[in-house]
Protein backbone atom coordinates (compact mmCIF):
# COMPACT_ATOMS: atom_id res chain seq x y z
CA UNK A 1 0.00 0.00 0.00
CA UNK A 2 2.83 2.33 0.93
CA UNK A 3 4.52 1.58 -2.38
CA UNK A 4 1.23 2.27 -4.20
CA UNK A 5 0.93 5.69 -2.52
CA UNK A 6 4.52 6.53 -3.43
CA UNK A 7 3.92 5.62 -7.09
CA UNK A 8 0.72 7.66 -7.13
CA UNK A 9 2.53 10.65 -5.60
CA UNK A 10 5.30 10.30 -8.19
CA UNK A 11 2.78 10.27 -11.04
CA UNK A 12 1.02 13.34 -9.70
CA UNK A 13 4.33 15.21 -9.41
CA UNK A 14 5.23 14.20 -12.96
CA UNK A 15 1.95 15.56 -14.29
CA UNK A 16 2.40 18.86 -12.48
CA UNK A 17 6.06 19.41 -13.33
CA UNK A 18 6.20 18.06 -16.90
CA UNK A 19 6.43 20.67 -19.73
CA UNK A 20 2.92 21.61 -20.74
CA UNK A 21 1.63 20.36 -17.46
CA UNK A 22 -1.82 19.11 -16.84
CA UNK A 23 -3.41 21.83 -19.03
CA UNK A 24 -1.37 20.75 -22.20
CA UNK A 25 0.40 24.11 -22.33
CA UNK A 26 3.89 24.62 -23.51
CA UNK A 27 6.04 27.26 -25.11
CA UNK A 28 8.17 27.22 -28.23
CA UNK A 29 10.85 29.77 -29.00
CA UNK A 30 11.91 30.21 -32.62
CA UNK A 31 15.17 32.06 -33.15
CA UNK A 32 15.89 32.97 -36.74
CA UNK A 33 18.29 34.68 -39.12
CA UNK A 34 18.38 35.07 -42.88
CA UNK A 35 20.61 36.40 -45.66
CA UNK A 36 23.86 36.40 -43.71
CA UNK A 37 25.85 36.29 -47.01
CA UNK A 38 29.11 35.82 -45.14
CA UNK A 39 29.17 39.29 -43.56
CA UNK A 40 31.11 37.98 -40.61
CA UNK A 41 32.40 41.27 -39.21
CA UNK A 42 30.45 44.34 -38.10
CA UNK A 43 30.28 46.96 -40.82
CA UNK A 44 28.80 50.32 -41.63
CA UNK A 45 26.10 50.02 -44.27
CA UNK A 46 25.69 52.77 -46.89
CA UNK A 47 24.36 55.87 -45.20
CA UNK A 48 24.83 54.46 -41.71
CA UNK A 49 27.36 55.86 -39.27
CA UNK A 50 27.26 52.96 -36.84
CA UNK A 51 28.76 49.50 -37.39
CA UNK A 52 26.15 46.77 -37.08
CA UNK A 53 26.32 43.02 -37.29
CA UNK A 54 29.14 40.63 -36.56
CA UNK A 55 28.25 36.95 -36.56
CA UNK A 56 30.11 36.33 -33.28
CA UNK A 57 27.95 38.98 -31.61
CA UNK A 58 24.85 37.46 -33.16
CA UNK A 59 25.93 34.07 -31.85
CA UNK A 60 26.31 35.59 -28.39
CA UNK A 61 22.78 36.95 -28.66
CA UNK A 62 21.55 33.47 -29.66
CA UNK A 63 23.22 32.01 -26.58
CA UNK A 64 21.44 34.53 -24.37
CA UNK A 65 18.13 34.03 -26.16
CA UNK A 66 18.10 30.27 -25.71
CA UNK A 67 16.29 29.57 -22.49
CA UNK A 68 15.06 26.42 -20.89
CA UNK A 69 11.97 26.14 -23.04
CA UNK A 70 11.88 24.24 -26.34
CA UNK A 71 13.76 26.23 -28.91
CA UNK A 72 14.67 26.06 -32.60
CA UNK A 73 17.39 28.05 -34.39
CA UNK A 74 16.53 28.44 -38.07
CA UNK A 75 18.22 30.02 -41.10
CA UNK A 76 16.07 31.24 -43.98
CA UNK A 77 18.69 30.97 -46.70
CA UNK A 78 21.53 32.83 -48.45
CA UNK A 79 23.96 32.14 -45.64
CA UNK A 80 27.01 30.98 -47.60
CA UNK A 81 27.63 33.30 -50.55
CA UNK A 82 28.29 37.02 -51.00
CA UNK A 83 31.15 38.47 -49.00
CA UNK A 84 34.71 37.30 -49.80
CA UNK A 85 34.87 35.81 -46.27
CA UNK A 86 32.41 33.20 -47.55
CA UNK A 87 32.99 33.27 -51.31
CA UNK A 88 36.68 32.53 -51.32
CA UNK A 89 36.16 29.33 -49.34
CA UNK A 90 32.90 28.44 -51.12
CA UNK A 91 30.75 28.79 -48.05
CA UNK A 92 32.79 26.59 -45.69
CA UNK A 93 33.30 29.45 -43.26
CA UNK A 94 29.57 30.11 -42.93
CA UNK A 95 28.83 26.42 -42.45
CA UNK A 96 31.44 26.05 -39.72
CA UNK A 97 29.99 29.03 -37.87
CA UNK A 98 26.47 27.65 -38.26
CA UNK A 99 27.57 24.27 -36.91
CA UNK A 100 29.15 25.98 -33.92
CA UNK A 101 25.91 27.87 -33.33
CA UNK A 102 23.91 24.60 -33.50
CA UNK A 103 21.39 25.55 -36.14
CA UNK A 104 18.42 23.19 -36.36
CA UNK A 105 17.63 23.68 -40.05
CA UNK A 106 18.28 25.92 -43.02
CA UNK A 107 16.47 26.40 -46.31
CA UNK A 108 18.70 26.68 -49.38
CA UNK A 109 18.53 30.23 -50.66
CA UNK A 110 18.99 31.04 -54.34
CA UNK A 111 22.61 31.96 -53.65
CA UNK A 112 23.32 28.56 -52.09
CA UNK A 113 23.17 27.30 -55.70
CA UNK A 114 25.90 29.69 -56.90
CA UNK A 115 28.70 27.25 -56.22
CA UNK A 116 27.04 24.68 -58.47
CA UNK A 117 25.55 21.30 -57.54
CA UNK A 118 28.91 19.96 -56.30
CA UNK A 119 29.43 23.02 -54.14
CA UNK A 120 25.95 22.73 -52.66
CA UNK A 121 26.36 19.01 -52.01
CA UNK A 122 29.66 19.72 -50.23
CA UNK A 123 27.98 22.35 -48.07
CA UNK A 124 25.12 20.03 -47.20
CA UNK A 125 27.63 17.33 -46.27
CA UNK A 126 29.46 19.78 -44.01
CA UNK A 127 26.28 21.01 -42.31
CA UNK A 128 25.30 19.31 -39.07
CA UNK A 129 21.70 20.27 -39.71
CA UNK A 130 19.31 19.53 -42.55
CA UNK A 131 19.32 21.81 -45.58
CA UNK A 132 15.82 22.02 -47.01
CA UNK A 133 14.25 22.63 -50.39
CA UNK A 134 10.83 21.00 -50.81
CA UNK A 135 10.20 22.63 -54.20
CA UNK A 136 13.54 21.57 -55.72
CA UNK A 137 13.83 18.23 -57.49
CA UNK A 138 17.00 16.62 -58.71
CA UNK A 139 19.25 16.96 -55.65
CA UNK A 140 18.67 14.14 -53.17
CA UNK A 141 20.76 15.83 -50.48
CA UNK A 142 18.15 18.59 -50.22
CA UNK A 143 15.40 17.38 -47.91
CA UNK A 144 11.84 18.67 -48.18
CA UNK A 145 11.26 18.92 -44.44
CA UNK A 146 12.44 17.90 -41.01
CA UNK A 147 10.37 16.94 -37.96
CA UNK A 148 11.68 18.08 -34.60
CA UNK A 149 10.32 16.27 -31.54
CA UNK A 150 10.75 18.77 -28.75
CA UNK A 151 9.48 18.40 -25.16
CA UNK A 152 5.74 18.90 -25.35
CA UNK A 153 5.60 19.75 -29.04
CA UNK A 154 6.35 18.23 -32.41
CA UNK A 155 7.43 20.77 -35.04
CA UNK A 156 7.61 20.28 -38.78
CA UNK A 157 9.88 22.61 -40.73
CA UNK A 158 9.44 22.61 -44.51
CA UNK A 159 11.77 24.64 -46.71
CA UNK A 160 10.93 26.45 -49.98
CA UNK A 161 13.17 28.60 -52.18
CA UNK A 162 12.28 31.17 -54.80
CA UNK A 163 11.44 29.54 -58.14
CA UNK A 164 13.31 32.45 -59.78
CA UNK A 165 16.55 30.74 -58.77
CA UNK A 166 17.24 29.38 -62.28
CA UNK A 167 17.31 32.90 -63.76
CA UNK A 168 19.21 34.33 -60.81
CA UNK A 169 22.28 32.14 -61.22
CA UNK A 170 24.35 30.66 -64.03
CA UNK A 171 22.44 27.88 -65.84
CA UNK A 172 25.21 25.36 -65.10
CA UNK A 173 24.50 25.82 -61.38
CA UNK A 174 20.98 24.45 -61.69
CA UNK A 175 21.55 21.89 -64.44
CA UNK A 176 19.33 18.88 -63.82
CA UNK A 177 17.23 20.66 -61.20
CA UNK A 178 13.60 21.65 -61.44
CA UNK A 179 11.94 24.25 -59.26
CA UNK A 180 8.21 23.95 -58.63
CA UNK A 181 6.06 26.61 -57.04
CA UNK A 182 6.29 26.93 -53.27
CA UNK A 183 2.51 26.65 -53.03
CA UNK A 184 2.43 23.26 -54.77
CA UNK A 185 5.27 21.93 -52.63
CA UNK A 186 3.71 23.03 -49.35
CA UNK A 187 0.29 21.68 -50.35
CA UNK A 188 1.89 18.38 -51.25
CA UNK A 189 3.52 17.80 -47.87
CA UNK A 190 1.06 19.57 -45.56
CA UNK A 191 -1.39 16.70 -44.98
CA UNK A 192 1.43 14.35 -43.97
CA UNK A 193 3.06 16.98 -41.79
CA UNK A 194 -0.24 17.75 -40.06
CA UNK A 195 -0.45 14.10 -38.99
CA UNK A 196 3.12 14.03 -37.71
CA UNK A 197 3.51 17.45 -36.11
CA UNK A 198 1.64 19.94 -33.96
CA UNK A 199 3.21 23.06 -35.44
CA UNK A 200 4.01 23.67 -39.10
CA UNK A 201 6.81 26.11 -39.92
CA UNK A 202 7.60 27.08 -43.50
CA UNK A 203 11.24 28.11 -43.71
CA UNK A 204 11.05 30.30 -46.77
CA UNK A 205 13.49 31.99 -49.11
CA UNK A 206 10.79 33.66 -51.20
CA UNK A 207 10.65 37.27 -50.05
CA UNK A 208 8.03 38.87 -47.82
CA UNK A 209 5.53 39.56 -50.60
CA UNK A 210 5.58 35.90 -51.68
CA UNK A 211 5.37 34.80 -48.02
CA UNK A 212 2.17 36.79 -47.61
CA UNK A 213 0.77 35.31 -50.81
CA UNK A 214 1.65 31.80 -49.67
CA UNK A 215 -0.02 32.37 -46.29
CA UNK A 216 -3.16 33.66 -48.01
CA UNK A 217 -3.34 30.73 -50.44
CA UNK A 218 -2.40 27.84 -48.16
CA UNK A 219 -4.16 27.73 -44.79
CA UNK A 220 -2.71 25.56 -42.08
CA UNK A 221 0.78 27.06 -41.87
CA UNK A 222 1.48 28.25 -38.34
CA UNK A 223 4.66 30.26 -39.00
CA UNK A 224 6.61 31.42 -42.03
CA UNK A 225 10.22 32.29 -41.24
CA UNK A 226 11.32 34.22 -44.29
CA UNK A 227 14.29 35.65 -46.14
CA UNK A 228 15.39 36.80 -49.63
CA UNK A 229 13.89 40.30 -49.47
CA UNK A 230 16.19 41.36 -46.58
CA UNK A 231 13.19 42.79 -44.76
CA UNK A 232 13.42 44.12 -41.24
CA UNK A 233 10.12 42.85 -39.82
CA UNK A 234 10.24 44.37 -36.37
CA UNK A 235 7.01 42.79 -35.16
CA UNK A 236 5.59 39.56 -36.55
CA UNK A 237 2.94 39.97 -39.22
CA UNK A 238 -0.23 37.93 -39.35
CA UNK A 239 -1.93 36.79 -42.56
CA UNK A 240 -4.99 34.75 -41.70
CA UNK A 241 -3.73 32.51 -38.92
CA UNK A 242 -0.14 32.46 -40.22
CA UNK A 243 2.57 34.35 -38.40
CA UNK A 244 5.25 35.78 -40.73
CA UNK A 245 8.69 36.95 -39.64
CA UNK A 246 12.00 37.96 -41.22
CA UNK A 247 15.28 39.19 -39.71
CA UNK A 248 16.75 41.74 -42.13
CA UNK A 249 20.24 40.78 -43.39
CA UNK A 250 23.98 40.38 -42.90
CA UNK A 251 23.84 39.31 -39.21
CA UNK A 252 22.54 42.78 -38.30
CA UNK A 253 19.46 41.38 -36.58
CA UNK A 254 18.36 38.32 -34.66
CA UNK A 255 14.69 37.36 -34.72
CA UNK A 256 12.95 35.84 -31.72
CA UNK A 257 9.40 34.52 -31.89
CA UNK A 258 7.75 33.18 -28.74
CA UNK A 259 4.78 30.89 -29.18
CA UNK A 260 2.49 29.86 -26.39
CA UNK A 261 0.88 26.56 -27.24
CA UNK A 262 -2.12 24.81 -25.78
CA UNK A 263 -2.90 21.27 -26.81
CA UNK A 264 -0.47 21.66 -29.68
CA UNK A 265 -2.02 24.86 -31.07
CA UNK A 266 -0.69 28.41 -31.02
CA UNK A 267 -2.82 30.45 -28.61
CA UNK A 268 -0.58 33.45 -28.19
CA UNK A 269 2.60 34.84 -29.68
CA UNK A 270 4.99 37.73 -29.43
CA UNK A 271 8.22 38.52 -31.17
CA UNK A 272 11.01 40.99 -31.64
CA UNK A 273 14.06 41.74 -33.70
CA UNK A 274 17.23 42.38 -31.75
CA UNK A 275 19.69 44.64 -33.55
CA UNK A 276 23.16 43.13 -33.41
CA UNK A 277 26.28 45.19 -32.87
CA UNK A 278 29.52 45.09 -30.90
CA UNK A 279 27.84 47.38 -28.37
CA UNK A 280 24.99 44.95 -27.80
CA UNK A 281 26.60 42.23 -25.73
CA UNK A 282 29.45 39.79 -25.50
CA UNK A 283 30.31 37.72 -28.56
CA UNK A 284 30.42 33.94 -28.64
CA UNK A 285 34.13 33.23 -28.31
CA UNK A 286 34.09 29.98 -30.25
CA UNK A 287 32.45 31.68 -33.22
CA UNK A 288 34.79 34.62 -32.88
CA UNK A 289 37.73 32.23 -33.22
CA UNK A 290 36.21 30.64 -36.33
CA UNK A 291 35.70 34.08 -37.88
CA UNK A 292 39.30 35.07 -37.17
CA UNK A 293 40.71 31.79 -38.47
CA UNK A 294 38.88 32.10 -41.75
CA UNK A 295 39.82 35.76 -42.07
CA UNK A 296 43.48 34.74 -41.85
CA UNK A 297 42.82 32.17 -44.55
CA UNK A 298 41.08 34.77 -46.75
CA UNK A 299 43.97 37.19 -46.26
CA UNK A 300 46.40 34.48 -47.36
CA UNK A 301 44.25 33.64 -50.40
CA UNK A 302 44.17 37.27 -51.43
CA UNK A 303 47.95 37.42 -51.35
CA UNK A 304 48.24 34.38 -53.55
CA UNK A 305 49.70 34.88 -57.05
CA UNK A 306 47.19 34.03 -59.76
CA UNK A 307 49.29 34.89 -62.80
CA UNK A 308 51.75 37.30 -64.29
CA UNK A 309 51.50 40.35 -66.47
CA UNK A 310 54.39 41.24 -68.72
CA UNK A 311 53.17 44.83 -69.05
CA UNK A 312 51.78 47.47 -66.73
CA UNK A 313 47.98 47.22 -66.68
CA UNK A 314 46.52 50.72 -66.90
CA UNK A 315 43.54 51.22 -64.64
CA UNK A 316 44.21 54.93 -64.23
CA UNK A 317 43.18 56.35 -67.61
CA UNK A 318 40.05 54.25 -68.07
CA UNK A 319 37.80 57.32 -67.77
CA UNK A 320 39.28 59.14 -70.74
CA UNK A 321 40.40 56.57 -73.26
CA UNK A 322 41.00 52.95 -74.15
CA UNK A 323 43.48 51.14 -71.90
CA UNK A 324 44.96 47.67 -72.02
CA UNK A 325 43.34 46.76 -68.71
CA UNK A 326 39.98 48.05 -69.95
CA UNK A 327 40.41 45.92 -73.07
CA UNK A 328 41.36 42.84 -71.03
CA UNK A 329 38.40 43.16 -68.66
CA UNK A 330 35.96 43.74 -71.53
CA UNK A 331 37.41 40.77 -73.44
CA UNK A 332 37.02 38.51 -70.38
CA UNK A 333 33.42 39.57 -69.99
CA UNK A 334 32.60 39.05 -73.64
CA UNK A 335 34.08 35.58 -73.58
CA UNK A 336 32.34 34.60 -70.35
CA UNK A 337 28.97 35.73 -71.69
CA UNK A 338 29.67 34.33 -75.17
CA UNK A 339 28.63 37.71 -76.48
CA UNK A 340 29.51 39.51 -79.69
CA UNK A 341 30.27 42.77 -77.94
CA UNK A 342 31.10 43.95 -74.44
CA UNK A 343 30.59 47.47 -73.13
CA UNK A 344 31.50 48.39 -69.58
CA UNK A 345 31.94 51.67 -67.76
CA UNK A 346 35.53 52.68 -67.21
CA UNK A 347 34.55 53.68 -63.69
CA UNK A 348 34.15 50.03 -62.73
CA UNK A 349 37.97 49.76 -62.87
CA UNK A 350 39.57 51.50 -59.90
CA UNK A 351 43.30 50.81 -59.95
CA UNK A 352 46.26 49.79 -62.10
CA UNK A 353 48.34 46.63 -61.76
CA UNK A 354 52.09 46.94 -62.27
CA UNK A 355 54.09 44.56 -64.44
CA UNK A 356 54.98 41.35 -62.60
CA UNK A 357 53.10 38.90 -60.41
CA UNK A 358 49.34 39.46 -60.13
CA UNK A 359 47.70 38.63 -56.82
CA UNK A 360 44.02 38.14 -56.16
CA UNK A 361 44.21 41.27 -54.03
CA UNK A 362 45.35 43.24 -57.11
CA UNK A 363 42.22 42.14 -58.96
CA UNK A 364 39.96 42.84 -55.99
CA UNK A 365 41.42 46.35 -55.82
CA UNK A 366 41.05 46.90 -59.56
CA UNK A 367 37.42 45.68 -59.57
CA UNK A 368 36.21 46.31 -56.02
CA UNK A 369 32.47 46.54 -56.71
CA UNK A 370 30.06 43.65 -56.41
CA UNK A 371 29.15 43.83 -60.10
CA UNK A 372 28.07 40.80 -62.06
CA UNK A 373 27.83 39.96 -65.72
CA UNK A 374 24.66 40.42 -67.74
CA UNK A 375 24.19 39.78 -71.47
CA UNK A 376 21.41 41.56 -73.34
CA UNK A 377 20.31 41.70 -76.95
CA UNK A 378 20.63 45.22 -78.28
CA UNK A 379 20.01 46.56 -81.76
CA UNK A 380 22.89 48.18 -83.57
CA UNK A 381 21.17 51.52 -83.00
CA UNK A 382 21.10 50.84 -79.27
CA UNK A 383 24.78 49.88 -79.28
CA UNK A 384 25.55 53.21 -80.93
CA UNK A 385 23.38 55.00 -78.36
CA UNK A 386 25.34 53.35 -75.57
CA UNK A 387 28.64 54.45 -77.08
CA UNK A 388 27.32 57.98 -77.61
CA UNK A 389 26.43 58.14 -73.93
CA UNK A 390 29.87 56.84 -73.03
CA UNK A 391 31.64 59.67 -74.85
CA UNK A 392 29.09 62.38 -74.06
CA UNK A 393 31.06 63.81 -71.14
CA UNK A 394 34.61 64.56 -72.23
CA UNK A 395 35.26 67.80 -70.39
CA UNK A 396 36.47 65.78 -67.41
CA UNK A 397 37.21 62.09 -66.85
CA UNK A 398 33.88 60.36 -66.32
CA UNK A 399 33.14 56.89 -65.01
CA UNK A 400 30.75 56.45 -67.91
CA UNK A 401 33.57 56.41 -70.48
CA UNK A 402 33.31 52.99 -72.13
CA UNK A 403 35.77 50.14 -72.38
CA UNK A 404 34.81 47.73 -75.11
CA UNK A 405 35.40 44.36 -76.71
CA UNK A 406 34.33 42.93 -80.03
CA UNK A 407 33.85 46.34 -81.57
CA UNK A 408 35.79 49.40 -82.67
CA UNK A 409 34.63 52.96 -83.01
CA UNK A 410 35.91 56.46 -83.63
CA UNK A 411 34.56 59.62 -82.09
CA UNK A 412 34.91 63.35 -82.53
CA UNK A 413 35.58 65.43 -79.43
CA UNK A 414 34.48 68.62 -81.18
CA UNK A 415 31.11 67.27 -82.33
CA UNK A 416 28.09 67.88 -80.06
CA UNK A 417 27.36 65.26 -77.42
CA UNK A 418 25.01 62.66 -78.82
CA UNK A 419 26.52 62.93 -82.29
CA UNK A 420 30.18 62.09 -81.68
CA UNK A 421 30.45 58.41 -82.55
CA UNK A 422 31.43 57.37 -86.08
CA UNK A 423 32.53 54.26 -87.90
CA UNK A 424 31.47 51.45 -85.59
CA UNK A 425 32.51 47.95 -86.56
CA UNK A 426 31.52 44.70 -84.87
CA UNK A 427 33.66 41.69 -85.62
CA UNK A 428 35.32 43.72 -88.35
CA UNK A 429 32.04 44.55 -90.13
CA UNK A 430 30.12 47.84 -90.10
CA UNK A 431 27.49 48.01 -87.38
CA UNK A 432 23.99 47.34 -88.69
CA UNK A 433 21.45 49.55 -86.89
CA UNK A 434 18.53 47.14 -87.12
CA UNK A 435 20.41 43.94 -86.40
CA UNK A 436 20.48 42.53 -82.86
CA UNK A 437 23.77 41.93 -81.09
CA UNK A 438 24.39 40.10 -77.83
CA UNK A 439 26.13 42.65 -75.63
CA UNK A 440 27.87 41.77 -72.37
CA UNK A 441 27.81 44.41 -69.70
CA UNK A 442 27.43 44.62 -65.94
CA UNK A 443 24.39 44.85 -63.70
CA UNK A 444 25.23 48.43 -62.73
CA UNK A 445 24.84 49.65 -66.29
CA UNK A 446 21.74 47.53 -66.90
CA UNK A 447 20.18 49.20 -63.87
CA UNK A 448 20.96 52.61 -65.35
CA UNK A 449 24.19 53.35 -63.54
CA UNK A 450 26.40 56.18 -64.83
CA UNK A 451 23.35 57.43 -66.72
CA UNK A 452 23.18 54.53 -69.19
CA UNK A 453 19.48 54.22 -70.07
CA UNK A 454 19.77 52.19 -73.26
CA UNK A 455 20.06 48.82 -71.50
CA UNK A 456 16.91 49.43 -69.47
CA UNK A 457 15.12 50.57 -72.63
CA UNK A 458 16.12 47.35 -74.35
CA UNK A 459 14.58 45.39 -71.48
CA UNK A 460 11.40 47.44 -71.61
CA UNK A 461 11.07 46.86 -75.34
CA UNK A 462 10.90 43.12 -74.62
CA UNK A 463 7.67 43.64 -72.73
CA UNK A 464 6.82 41.68 -69.63
CA UNK A 465 8.78 38.62 -68.76
CA UNK A 466 6.99 35.38 -69.52
CA UNK A 467 6.52 32.94 -66.72
CA UNK A 468 7.50 29.48 -67.91
CA UNK A 469 6.95 26.90 -65.21
CA UNK A 470 7.56 29.47 -62.52
CA UNK A 471 10.70 30.88 -64.16
CA UNK A 472 10.78 34.35 -65.62
CA UNK A 473 12.42 34.62 -69.01
CA UNK A 474 12.86 37.40 -71.56
CA UNK A 475 13.81 37.36 -75.19
CA UNK A 476 16.30 40.17 -74.49
CA UNK A 477 18.20 38.48 -71.66
CA UNK A 478 21.05 36.37 -73.03
CA UNK A 479 23.11 35.92 -69.87
CA UNK A 480 22.54 36.61 -66.21
CA UNK A 481 24.76 35.42 -63.37
CA UNK A 482 24.17 37.39 -60.16
CA UNK A 483 26.09 34.74 -58.23
CA UNK A 484 29.52 35.46 -59.72
CA UNK A 485 31.24 38.78 -59.31
CA UNK A 486 33.09 40.15 -62.33
CA UNK A 487 36.35 40.27 -60.41
CA UNK A 488 36.11 36.51 -59.87
CA UNK A 489 35.57 36.05 -63.62
CA UNK A 490 38.71 38.11 -64.20
CA UNK A 491 40.67 36.00 -61.69
CA UNK A 492 39.59 32.88 -63.57
CA UNK A 493 40.59 34.41 -66.91
CA UNK A 494 44.07 35.25 -65.64
CA UNK A 495 44.52 31.87 -63.99
CA UNK A 496 43.59 30.21 -67.28
CA UNK A 497 46.11 32.23 -69.28
CA UNK A 498 48.78 32.31 -66.55
CA UNK A 499 50.79 35.01 -68.34
CA UNK A 500 49.16 38.03 -70.00
CA UNK A 501 50.48 40.98 -71.98
CA UNK A 502 47.41 42.92 -73.18
CA UNK A 503 47.89 45.88 -75.47
CA UNK A 504 45.55 48.67 -76.39
CA UNK A 505 44.72 47.75 -79.95
CA UNK A 506 42.93 50.83 -81.22
CA UNK A 507 39.36 49.92 -80.45
CA UNK A 508 38.49 53.46 -79.40
CA UNK A 509 39.99 56.29 -81.44
CA UNK A 510 39.48 60.00 -80.99
CA UNK A 511 39.55 61.74 -84.35
CA UNK A 512 40.37 65.17 -82.99
CA UNK B 1 10.27 42.92 -64.24
CA UNK B 2 8.68 46.21 -63.26
CA UNK B 3 8.74 47.60 -59.75
CA UNK B 4 7.91 51.06 -58.39
CA UNK B 5 10.23 53.35 -56.50
CA UNK B 6 8.46 56.32 -54.91
CA UNK B 7 5.64 55.49 -57.35
CA UNK B 8 7.96 55.74 -60.35
CA UNK B 9 8.19 52.58 -62.51
CA UNK B 10 11.59 50.99 -63.08
CA UNK B 11 12.37 47.93 -65.20
CA UNK B 12 14.86 45.35 -63.98
CA UNK B 13 16.26 41.93 -64.81
CA UNK B 14 15.16 39.02 -62.57
CA UNK B 15 17.63 38.58 -59.74
CA UNK B 16 18.16 42.31 -59.39
CA UNK B 17 17.88 43.87 -56.02
CA UNK B 18 16.70 46.96 -54.21
CA UNK B 19 19.96 48.75 -55.00
CA UNK B 20 19.42 48.29 -58.75
CA UNK B 21 15.98 49.86 -58.49
CA UNK B 22 17.50 52.78 -56.61
CA UNK B 23 20.27 53.19 -59.19
CA UNK B 24 17.67 53.41 -61.95
CA UNK B 25 15.60 55.84 -59.94
CA UNK B 26 18.65 57.97 -59.23
CA UNK B 27 18.27 57.60 -55.47
CA UNK B 28 21.55 56.05 -54.33
CA UNK B 29 22.90 59.44 -53.26
CA UNK B 30 19.84 59.84 -51.06
CA UNK B 31 20.65 56.52 -49.41
CA UNK B 32 24.25 57.60 -48.90
CA UNK B 33 22.85 60.70 -47.21
CA UNK B 34 20.99 58.54 -44.71
CA UNK B 35 17.55 57.92 -46.18
CA UNK B 36 16.25 54.37 -45.98
CA UNK B 37 14.21 52.03 -48.15
CA UNK B 38 10.82 50.72 -47.04
CA UNK B 39 8.39 48.26 -48.56
CA UNK B 40 4.71 49.09 -48.92
CA UNK B 41 4.03 47.61 -45.48
CA UNK B 42 6.47 49.98 -43.83
CA UNK B 43 9.30 47.54 -43.23
CA UNK B 44 12.86 48.68 -43.85
CA UNK B 45 14.66 46.69 -46.55
CA UNK B 46 18.34 46.02 -47.13
CA UNK B 47 19.90 47.25 -50.37
CA UNK B 48 20.65 43.66 -51.39
CA UNK B 49 17.05 42.62 -50.85
CA UNK B 50 15.23 40.92 -53.68
CA UNK B 51 12.28 42.44 -55.45
CA UNK B 52 9.08 40.92 -56.81
CA UNK B 53 7.20 42.06 -59.92
CA UNK B 54 4.90 44.95 -59.10
CA UNK B 55 6.52 45.62 -55.76
CA UNK B 56 6.33 49.18 -54.43
CA UNK B 57 9.20 50.58 -52.41
CA UNK B 58 9.66 53.98 -50.84
CA UNK B 59 12.80 55.94 -50.10
CA UNK B 60 12.36 58.33 -47.19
Amino acid sequence: MKRFRLVLLGLLLLLILAPGGYAGQTGLKIIYVNDFHGYAEPYKATGSGVPLGGIAYLAGAVDRARGKQPCLLLAAGDMTQGHPWANLVRGKSSLEVMNAMRFDAMVAGNHEFDFGPKGLKAMIAQARFPVLGANVKGLAALKPYVIKNLPGVRVAVIGVVTPETPVATHPRNVAGLTFSTPESAVRKYLPELKRRADIIIVLSHLGLQADKELAAKVPGIDVIVGGHSHTKVLQPELVGQTIIVQAWEHAKALGILNLKLKDGKVVEFNGELQEISPAGGAPNCQVQNVVARYQRQIDALLQRTIGETQVDLDGEHVRSGETNLGDFVADAMRQAARAEVAIINGGSIRSSIPRGQITMKDIYAALPFDNYLVGLSLTGAQVKAALEHGVARLDEPAGSFPQVSGLTFTYSRSAPAGDRVKDITVGGRPLEPQREYVVATNDYLVAGGDGYTVFGEALKSAGDYTNQGGTLTSSKLAYNDPGTWMRDLLVAAIQAQKTIAPKSDGRIKAMD
Amino acid sequence: MRVYVNQKPVDLVPGMQVKHALIQAGLMTAIAAGLKVYDEWGHEMGLDGSLAPGMKILVK
